[in-house]
């Protein structure tokens, strides 16, 4: 079975992440890199269905920087055999969601695939729309935040279970389909020092959005970016009884907090 | 839990910017690596480290091992680990490709072993233990030894030991007595006891293979009698069969910490059905065992490294939380209180953890550069590199081991009455690394290793080198306007070290080796306190480097530089003026210690 991942470099959960001084974006200096959470349920989902049906190739696509190289290469490290890395800083600073679709579909759109994959979202800017948007520039269907896959042995179609509220709904789906990666839809697997070493030697296409043919300009920007206000101290309510102490929580509520 | 357990920042300046690992890309051995190997490298240790280890810190501190009908349970987690470390290559990480390993050079070899460690010391024993003893077999082993066992090894599904001590025989190894008779079936029949054994039997893997010392009937008695054995606890029947092999446990001990690892009591052939297979010559076996124990002790070093940097981070993190107190300047009873990393004692104890962490870890990887070249290199170049690793062997086993249990011990100290209760991690850090300066020879058997043998071994020539070496970078220190009074200082410590040494050499070619040795621990500690010095200072001539380029800097390299700097001033203020007591003491020589009578102490 042929797959591709869609990937996403973003920085690690544990970074401190800073407010850049134009309130445009994060300061990226010292930021640490990694895979996209969600992707890399993507990509170890990709593997574990090459791995079933004993044949395939597992394509990784990212659009982002020179850094991006590192993550991408993790990912040739788990046991993706080649990546297209769509390296294009300029473009990639500026993209939205629909410009980040659209460089990818034009990545993709020649390559062979049953499934592509995508994580459901990218931690970063948490926006969700780029699968699918790429399912309607690639004409395919899109299941979101997939936490179970089942595929056809003729790979015609595949049963999938997505998370929905309170439940799962299990829905089939023809291929070549759009999935998103959940958590929970497998364990990602540590990339090996066997892998490590292979993965120098994969085959990374360098291409930019010139190259593909893009030429789409973003169709939103960020005005402003801020971080979450600090947390205020809490207050702790004094008083005698809890007869008392009700009232002056009541009070509180309606005169300080202005809430009832 | 505090986030953070290893500085991957410190690690990176460590291996690039300090010992240039990229350098021994020139040599064909390691020229199939790239830096980019080794950052991958270093990242996935610490996802492994964070994701599968850290988790079970405490879990595998309070639910032990348990001893059921014979068999050891171990924490599930060592399963899931050894499988991850075997798949995932990191058992045969430094052994050469053609035997499946990846050939990964020592320096980065080392980084797993510290971000395991301190991630979970116990976990992190079980892969350790089983690199070392393949690599003895692969080292000293026939070709159908290696066979049968080094692969199984190296995927993690059968446990390597070394088996060493019994009841009687702990430091002094001439005295054991387990015994192997030879059978014309190819194999010994081995019979006796042995103790304290770590993960010599446990239910996270298939098979444990001993690699176990023991005396041929009709050896000489002493150390010239001891051969080396692969005893397996399962041996492989006629069908190809694990069936079992007379290895029986008798018992687990209760220890004091680490304790997510048992170490058994073992009875060898109680039914004379226990086979061993000798490993190379016989009565060889001590010196094949040295190759094992010299890596293991290197271990013990990152080991108790590790669990100091762990714990530093933990009281590190709680430092900058932890409002108490005001400055000694303000008056002012209602002012809010401040962290108590803003005082200037919290601040020495955070400074000496890391001025002992980032110093050992540095003679560490010195060690383990010396043990590359001397891999990649040929003749009199290669000897000069075993010489030298020789020679700090037991300096890099032994000052972090009893350094580092100082260092966790500051780490406690800074979270006060919280330090001393089981919700924060810190007295777990601190039974935990206790064990170093007593496993893999004590602290005493190394200063006698050190003096008694690494110091005088082929006229003094593993010493003169490693004076060169000093001196090699306080020849840069000097040319340095920053560094100069540092290298002076350093310069004076190297000519206390002489002098101490030549008194000592005295003092065994007049007096004899009971008064030379009586003080051999504490030459140690004052051969280590200058080693690390060496250390701090080809530290801070990279930092001076990386400086001179401040503008080009980021906030957050500039501040490790500059932070850096004060753990380095630290040292040299602070530890190294600690060799002027020492040497007093040590150039006394009034054979006090060799004096007292057993008798005398009678209260």
């Amino acid at each position: 079975m042929n797959t591709v991942v869609c990937m996403k470099q973003v920085p690690d959960t544990e970074t401190l992440i800073k407010i850049n001084a134009e309130g445009t974006g994060i300061v990226t200096e010292g930021v640490k890199w990694v895979m996209g959470p969600y992707d890399e349920y993507g990509v170890e989902e990709a593997l574990q269905q090459k791995e079933k049906f004993k044949a395939g190739k597992v394509t990784i696509v990212s659009l982002g920087p020179d850094r991006a190289i590192e993550a991408i290469r993790t990912g040739l490290a788990m046991g993706a055999d080649t990546a297209v890395h769509i390296n294009d800083a300029a473009f990639y600073e500026k993209a939205d969601p629909y410009a980040t679709a659209s460089a990818l579909a034009a990545a993709i759109k020649d390559l062979e695939y049953d499934v592509i994959f995508c994580g459901k979202q990218a931690i970063d800017d948490d926006s969700g729309q780029v699968p699918a948007i790429l399912g309607e520039l690639l004409g395919l269907p899109v299941i979101t935040q997939v936490i179970k896959l089942e595929v056809a042995d003729d790979k015609s179609k595949a049963t999938v279970t997505r998370e929905v509220e309170g439940g799962h709904a299990i829905i089939d789906v023809p291929l070549p389909a759009i999935l998103t990666a959940q958590k929970g839809l497998n364990e990602p697997r540590y990339a090996s020092l066997p892998g490590i070493m292979k993965a120098k030697k994969k085959p990374v296409d360098v291409k930019t959005v010139a190259d593909l043919g893009v030429s789409v300009e973003p169709m939103t920007v960020i005005k402003e970016m801020s971080l979450p206000p600090a947390r205020q101290a809490g207050k702790i309510i004094e008083g005698e009884d809890a007869a008392e102490k009700a009232k002056a929580l009541a009070k509180a509520l309606h005169e300080e907090a202005k809430l009832i | 839990m505090a986030e953070k357990f290893v500085s991957e920042r410190n690690l990176r300046f460590l291996l690039y910017e300090v010992f240039d690992i990229t350098s021994l890309l020139q040599y064909p051995y390691y020229a199939e690596h790239t830096p980019e190997v080794f950052d991958m490298i270093l990242e996935t240790a610490l996802k492994i480290g964070r994701d599968m280890l850290y988790p079970h810190l405490e879990e595998m501190d309070k639910t032990p091992p348990e001893f059921v009908d014979g068999k050891v349970k171990v924490h599930p987690v060592v399963r899931i680990f050894m499988k991850e470390c075997g798949q995932g290559g990191w058992i045969s990480a430094m052994a050469p490709m053609e035997i499946g390993g990846q050939q990964l050079p020592n320096m980065i070899g080392l980084v797993p072993g510290f971000i395991f460690g301190a991630a979970n010391y116990s976990a992190s024993v079980y892969p350790g233990l089983t690199t070392g003893a393949a690599h003895l077999i692969n080292s000293f082993g026939k070709k159908e030894l290696i066979e049968t066992y080094v692969p199984k090894m190296f995927a993690g599904e059968w446990q390597g030991t070394m088996a060493l001590t019994e009841p009687q025989a702990g430091s002094s190894l001439a005295d054991i007595t387990t015994s192997a008779e030879p059978t014309d079936q190819g194999y010994y029949k081995i019979k006796g006891q042995k103790i304290f054994i770590s993960a010599s039997e446990h239910d996270g893997v298939e098979n444990v293979i001993q690699l176990l010392l023991a005396k041929i009937k009709g050896s000489p008695p002493g150390l010239k009698g001891i051969s080396l054995f692969v005893v397996p606890n399962k041996r492989i029947n006629e069908n190809g069969e694990l069936v079992p092999n007379d290895v029986n446990v008798t018992g687990i001990y209760h220890k004091l910490g680490y304790k997510g690892c048992p170490i058994n009591q073992l009875s060898l052939g109680e039914n004379d059905d226990c086979r061993g297979y000798l490993v190379g010559q016989p009565n060889k076996g001590l010196a094949y065992m040295f190759q094992m124990m010299n890596e293991a002790r290197i271990g013990v070093g990152i080991g108790a490294t590790a669990i100091a940097s762990a714990a530093y981070y933990a009281a590190l993190e709680y430092a900058k939380e932890r409002p108490q107190g005001r400055r000694l300047t303000s008056k002012d009873p209602t002012l809010p209180q401040i962290s108590i990393i803003e005082h200037a004692d919290v601040k020495r104890m955070l400074l000496f953890q890391r001025a002992i962490i980032e110093g050992s870890l540095s003679l560490l990887l010195q060690c383990s550069k010396y043990s590359d070249l001397e891999i990649v290199l040929e003749g009199e170049e290669k000897e000069k590199y075993s010489l030298l690793l020789d020679l700090l062997t037991p300096v890099a086993k032994s000052y972090p081991s009893e350094m580092g249990i100082l260092s966790v011990s500051q780490a406690l100290q800074c979270l006060g009455g919280y330090g001393y209760c089981d919700e924060f991690p810190l007295e777990q850090y601190y039974r935990d690394v206790r064990i170093h300066p007593i496993h893999e020879g004590t602290t005493g058997i190394h200063g006698l290793t050190l003096l008694g043998r690494g110091i005088i071994r082929k006229n003094g020539k593993a010493f003169q080198l490693y004076l060169e070496n000093v001196q090699e970078v306080i020849r840069r220190a000097e040319n340095d306007p920053e560094l100069k009074p540092y290298g002076l200082e350093l310069k004076d410590a190297l000519k206390r070290l002489q002098e101490v040494t030549s008194h000592l050499i005295d003092v065994a070619t007049k007096e004899g080796p009971d008064l030379f040795l009586a003080d051999a621990t504490l030459y140690l500690e004052f051969f280590g306190i200058i080693a690390i010095a060496w250390q701090w200072l080809l530290q801070a001539l990279s930092v001076q480097k990386a400086l001179k380029n401040k503008d080009g800097l980021s906030e957050a390299d500039a501040n490790f530089y500059q932070g850096k700097m004060y753990a380095f001033r630290y040292f040299f203020g602070y530890e190294l003026p600690k060799i002027e007591g020492l040497a007093k003491r040590l150039t006394n020589g009034d054979g006090l210690t060799v004096e007292m009578k057993a008798d005398l102490f009678s209260d």
